[in-house]
C-alpha cells in the first residue's frame, strides 16, 4: 500500500475518532453543567480543567462566556480540534484515499461533513444540542461498523484500527487527567462524567457495583482487561494492529514503534494501583500521553518517511514534521 | 383529460434540433421517438423527483468538480441533464471512423515532428508554427515513445452546424477529462428511466476503464511481468480530482502523488509501506509543464524529480507522451485536414471549422475588421478561458483582444460562430433548446478502439455557447442506439 495512502486512512480515522470524542466529552459535561455550575464563574471553573486536559485552553467562547463553550467546540473553525474541523480534516483525508474506501463508508463520511456543511447541523443544534451531538457519536459508531464490515481486513484496515485506537487511548487518558487538574477532590459528579465519557458506566457498574471511587475509576479506564476504552485494552490493540502490518511475531519487534508500544503494554500489564499512586496520576499520564505521541511518530518513520529523510532530519524536525501531520 | 404536453411551448429556433425536425410544426426524429413520448407524458413532480434524486446522488457520491477563483462553492456538481442526447448507429459509425482517421494521422504528425519532419520538408505546415507551439516539447527530439504511440488518450469535441454536419473544434490531446462523467451518468440514467432505456438497444459504455487499462499495460517497457500501472494526479484540490479517483478505482490501479514517486538509477518507483515498487506505466493527469522541476518548470511541487530522465532512457512508460500539446495546439488544428491527406492519403471524413491564422497577414486583417461576428481564441488555452465570442462582446473586450492579436498574432486564431445544434433541456421555464457539443473518448494502445457515444455537454445558460463545465455548463448522458 502506499506510504501516503496508509497515512491518510490513518488520519482520518484517527479524526473520526475525535470527533466522536469531543462529542460524548460536550455532552456529558453539558449536562453535568445543568445541575453543578451555574454562574459564568462557576462555569468557568468547571470548564478550564476539561479544556486544559484536552490542550484546548485558548479557545476563548464568545461573549456570552462559558454558556456557549459547546457551540464553540462543536463549530469553530479556527479550533483545529472541534468537531466540525475534525470532521473536515477526515473527510479531506478520505477524499485523497477513495479508492481504499467502500462506497458505503465514504457515503456516511461525506454525509455527515455536507450535513455541517450546508447548515443543517446549524439547525439541529438551535433545536437541541443533544440531538445534534448524538448524531455525531451515531455517525462514528455506523462508521466503524461499516469499516469492519466493508473492507477488506488488510493492511488498510490495520491502519485504520491504529489511528483508531491511538486516538482513543489519548482520548481516555485526557478525560482520566480531569480529575487531576480540578482544584477541589473529584467529586460523585465528576466520576460519573469521566466514567460517561468512555462510555463505561455500565461496564464499571458491573464490575465494582456502584463502589464509586477515584482509585476504583481510575483502575477500570487504566487497567480493565476487556473494556474496549481502557488504555490496556487500547494498548494492546495497538500491538496487535503493528504486528498485523509487519507480520512479525507479537513479543518481538521490528521497529520502533513496536518496540515501545510492546515495552508499553508490558508496563501497563505489570503495574497496579500502588505504583500509580507512587509516581502520581497525573504523572503516569502524562507519561503515556507523551509515549503515544512517540508511537505515532515513529509509525509515520516506519511506514511513510524513506530512511534517507530519516536521516536527513534531525530529531527535533522530525517531531516537527509529525507534528505537522498531526495539525494538518 | 389529456395531460399538458411537456413540449407545447417547444420551438427550434433557427438551429439545428437533435431531436426535432420542422420547425413550425415539430416532429421527433425517428431515433428520438421513444424518448420524446416518454418525456412529453412526464409530470412536473416526476421530473423534480427524478432530478432531486440524480442531484443527490452526484452530491453524495462526491462526483463533484472544483471551480478555480470561485471563493463561495469550490465544490461543486456538475449539473446533469435528464434528456439524453440520441445518436443513431448510422450517423455514429461514420463520427467513429473519422475519429479514428484523425487520431492516426496526429499520432503520425507527432512522431513526425519529433523525427524526421518530412512534413515540414514537403512544405504542408510551416516549421516555425510547430517549433512555436508551447506545447513543442525539444526534448522528445530522436525518442522513440513505447509502442510509436504519443496521444494514447484523445477528447476529440465535436460539434454541429446549423446543418447537422459534425466538424470537429478542437483535438484534447493531452490529458482530457470527462469520461467519468460519462460513466456516471449512465449509471444515474439506467436508474432514473430503466424502462425507457432498456427498450431502445443502447450500446454500453461500461468497457472504458477496462480498456484504458488495457491500453496503459500495453505499454509496460517490462514484459515479463504484471505491469504496475499507477495514476498520477496533480491532488485533491485539482478541478478533475473526482475523475481521478474514480478511474484508478474502476481500473485498480493506485493513485498517485508527485511526492508518492521517486526516481533512483532512472527507474522510477512508488513509496509503499513494504517499501519500493518499480512503476512502468503512468496514466499521467498532469500537464507536460509539472512533471519533473529538473525538466521543465523547476517550481513545480507537483512532478517528481529525475521522471524525464527515466521516459527518455525508456524506463516508465508515460500516457500520453510528452509534447503532445503541439497538436492540440488550435493552429496546428487547422493542419489537420492536411495531414490526413499527407499521411494517409485519404480525404478527411469529419471537417474543421473553418480557421483563420492570426499569424498570417492576410488572416489577421480579416479578423481584425471582423470581430463582432467570430469567436477569437487563445491557441494554447483549454477549458472556455481567454476566448472572445464576437456578437456576445463588448466593444472593450473586442478593442482588448484586437491589441492582445496585434501583440501576439501565433497565439490567436478565429472561426466563425457556429450555431451549435441545440438540445431539448429541462430548464427554469420548462424544457428549451440549449446549445450541445459532444466530446468522445478515443483509446489508442493495440487498437483504436471508442467508446460509444461520449459526453454530450450543454450549456445551460440560454443562448450561450459556452459548454464548459468551468462556465456554467451541464451535461447528458449519450446514447448510441444499435437498430438505427
Amino acid at each position: 500500500m502506499l506510504s501516503r495512502v496508509a497515512d491518510n486512512l490513518y488520519w482520518m480515522s484517527r479524526y473520526i475518532e475525535r470527533a466522536d470524542g469531543m462529542a460524548r466529552m460536550i455532552q456529558v459535561h453539558q449536562s453535568q453543567a445543568l445541575e453543578y455550575a451555574q454562574n459564568d464563574q462557576q462555569l468557568e471553573e468547571f470548564w478550564q480543567p476539561v479544556l486544559q486536559s484536552i490542550c484546548a485552553e485558548s479557545v476563548h467562547p464568545a461573549e456570552q462566556g462559558f454558556r456557549k463553550i459547546g457551540k464553540t467546540l462543536l463549530f469553530s473553525s479556527s479550533f483545529a480540534n472541534s468537531i466540525f474541523s475534525s470532521i473536515s480534516i477526515a473527510r479531506e483525508n478520505a477524499r485523497m484515499v477513495r479508492d481504499q474506501l467502500s462506497e458505503e463508508l465514504w457515503l456516511e463520511l461525506n454525509n455527515i461533513y455536507l450535513f455541517f456543511h450546508n447548515g443543517d447541523a446549524d439547525q439541529l443544534y438551535k433545536q437541541g444540542s443533544d440531538l445534534l451531538l448524538d448524531r455525531i457519536t451515531r455517525f462514528s459508531l455506523v462508521f466503524q461498523g461499516l469499516a469492519d464490515a466493508t473492507i477488506p481486513h488488510s493492511e488498510g484496515w490495520r491502519f485504520l484500527s491504529l489511528g483508531k485506537y491511538l486516538e482513543r487511548a489519548d482520548q481516555t487518558s485526557r478525560m482520566l487527567d480531569t480529575l487531576n487538574l480540578r482544584t477541589k477532590e473529584p467529586t460523585r459528579a465528576d466520576l460519573m462524567s469521566v466514567l460517561r465519557c468512555c462510555i463505561a458506566l455500565s461496564a464499571f457498574r458491573q464490575q465494582f457495583r456502584g463502589n464509586l471511587s477515584l482509585k476504583n475509576v481510575a483502575n477500570f479506564l487504566l487497567f480493565s482487561e476487556d473494556f474496549p476504552r481502557s488504555i490496556r485494552f487500547c494498548i494492546r490493540a495497538i500491538d496487535h494492529s503493528l504486528h498485523a502490518i509487519s507480520g512479525v511475531p507479537t513479543g518481538t519487534f521490528s521497529n520502533e514503534a513496536e518496540r515501545l508500544t510492546g515495552s508499553t503494554l508490558a508496563m501497563v500489564n505489570f503495574t497496579d494501583w500502588n505504583q500509580v499512586v507512587a509516581k502520581g496520576l497525573h504523572q503516569t499520564l502524562d507519561e503515556l500521553q507523551t509515549t503515544l505521541i512517540e508511537i505515532g511518530q515513529r509509525v509515520f518513520e516506519t511506514y511513510v518517511l524513506l530512511p534517507s529523510e530519516i536521516k536527513s532530519l534531525g530529531e527535533r524536525s522530525s517531531a516537527q514534521l509529525a507534528q505537522a501531520q498531526q495539525q494538518q | 383529460m389529456s395531460l399538458p404536453s411537456q413540449f407545447q411551448n417547444y420551438t427550434t429556433g433557427h438551429f439545428f434540433d437533435e431531436m426535432f425536425s420542422g420547425d413550425q410544426q415539430l416532429s421527433a426524429r425517428a431515433h428520438y421517438q421513444q424518448i420524446f413520448q416518454r418525456f412529453d407524458r412526464l409530470t412536473a413532480s416526476e421530473i423534480s423527483d427524478r432530478r432531486q434524486q440524480a442531484d443527490s446522488s452526484f452530491l453524495e457520491h462526491g462526483i463533484t468538480f472544483t471551480v478555480y477563483g470561485d471563493e463561495g462553492g469550490t465544490e461543486r456538481i456538475f449539473p446533469f441533464d435528464l434528456i439524453p442526447r440520441v445518436i443513431p448507429e448510422s450517423e455514429w459509425s461514420m463520427v467513429e471512423n473519422g475519429l479514428r482517421q484523425r487520431i492516426i494521422a496526429i499520432n503520425l504528425f507527432l512522431n513526425d515532428i519529433y523525427h524526421g519532419r518530412k512534413i515540414i520538408k514537403d512544405g504542408i505546415i510551416p516549421e516555425e508554427i510547430v517549433n512555436s507551439s508551447k506545447n513543442y516539447r525539444p526534448e522528445m527530439i530522436g525518442f522513440d515513445p513505447p509502442q510509436g504511440v504519443y496521444a494514447h488518450i484523445c477528447g476529440t469535441d465535436l460539434i454541429r452546424d446549423d446543418k447537422g454536419n459534425y466538424l470537429v473544434l478542437e483535438d484534447n490531446a493531452r490529458c482530457p477529462s470527462g469520461a467519468s462523467y460519462l460513466l456516471e451518468n449512465r449509471e444515474i440514467m439506467k436508474r432514473a428511466f430503466p424502462q425507457t432505456f432498456g427498450g431502445m438497444a443502447v450500446r454500453p459504455v461500461e468497457a472504458y476503464p477496462d480498456t484504458l487499462l488495457k491500453t496503459l499495460e500495453y505499454l509496460s517497457p517490462r514484459k515479463s511481468q504484471k505491469p504496475v500501472c499507477v495514476l498520477l494526479t496533480p491532488g485533491v484540490y485539482n478541478s478533475a480530482y473526482f475523475e481521478h479517483t474514480f478511474l484508478a478505482r474502476q481500473m485498480g490501479i493506485e493513485i498517485v502523488e508527485g511526492k508518492d514517486l521517486i526516481a533512483i538509477d532512472s527507474c522510477i518507483y512508488m513509496r509503499t509501506t513494504r517499501g519500493l515498487v518499480q512503476v512502468d506505466v503512468i496514466y499521467r493527469r498532469l500537464d507536460d509543464d509539472f512533471l519533473d522541476p529538473l525538466m521543465f518548470r523547476k517550481e513545480s511541487m507537483l512532478g517528481v524529480s529525475g521522471l524525464m530522465d527515466a521516459y527518455l532512457k525508456g524506463n516508465v512508460a508515460l500516457a500520453n507522451a510528452v509534447g503532445t500539446g503541439v497538436a492540440d495546439d488550435k493552429v496546428t488544428y487547422a493542419y489537420v485536414p492536411e495531414m490526413i491527406k499527407y499521411y494517409l492519403n485519404q480525404d478527411p471524413i469529419l471537417a474543421n471549422v473553418p480557421t483563420y491564422l492570426c499569424w498570417r497577414d492576410s488572416d489577421r486583417a480579416h479578423v481584425l475588421q471582423n470581430l463582432e461576428n467570430l469567436v477569437v481564441k487563445a491557441a494554447n488555452e483549454s477549458g472556455g478561458y481567454g476566448m472572445l465570442i464576437g456578437n456576445q462582446s463588448t466593444k472593450e473586450e473586442r478593442e482588448e483582444f484586437a491589441r492582445l492579436i496585434e501583440a501576439h498574432p501565433r497565439e490567436y486564431i478565429a472561426q466563425p460562430i457556429v450555431s451549435l445544434s441545440r438540445h431539448p433541456t429541462f430548464c427554469e421555464e420548462g424544457i428549451a433548446g440549449r446549445h450541445v457539443d459532444l466530446r468522445p473518448f478515443i483509446l489508442y494502445g493495440e487498437d483504436v478502439e471508442i467508446i460509444p457515444g461520449g459526453l454530450t455537454r450543454v450549456a445551460l445558460k440560454k443562448g450561450s455557447l459556452v459548454v464548459n463545465s468551468s462556465q456554467g455548463g451541464g451535461s447528458k448522458d449519450t446514447w448510441v442506439l444499435k437498430d438505427f
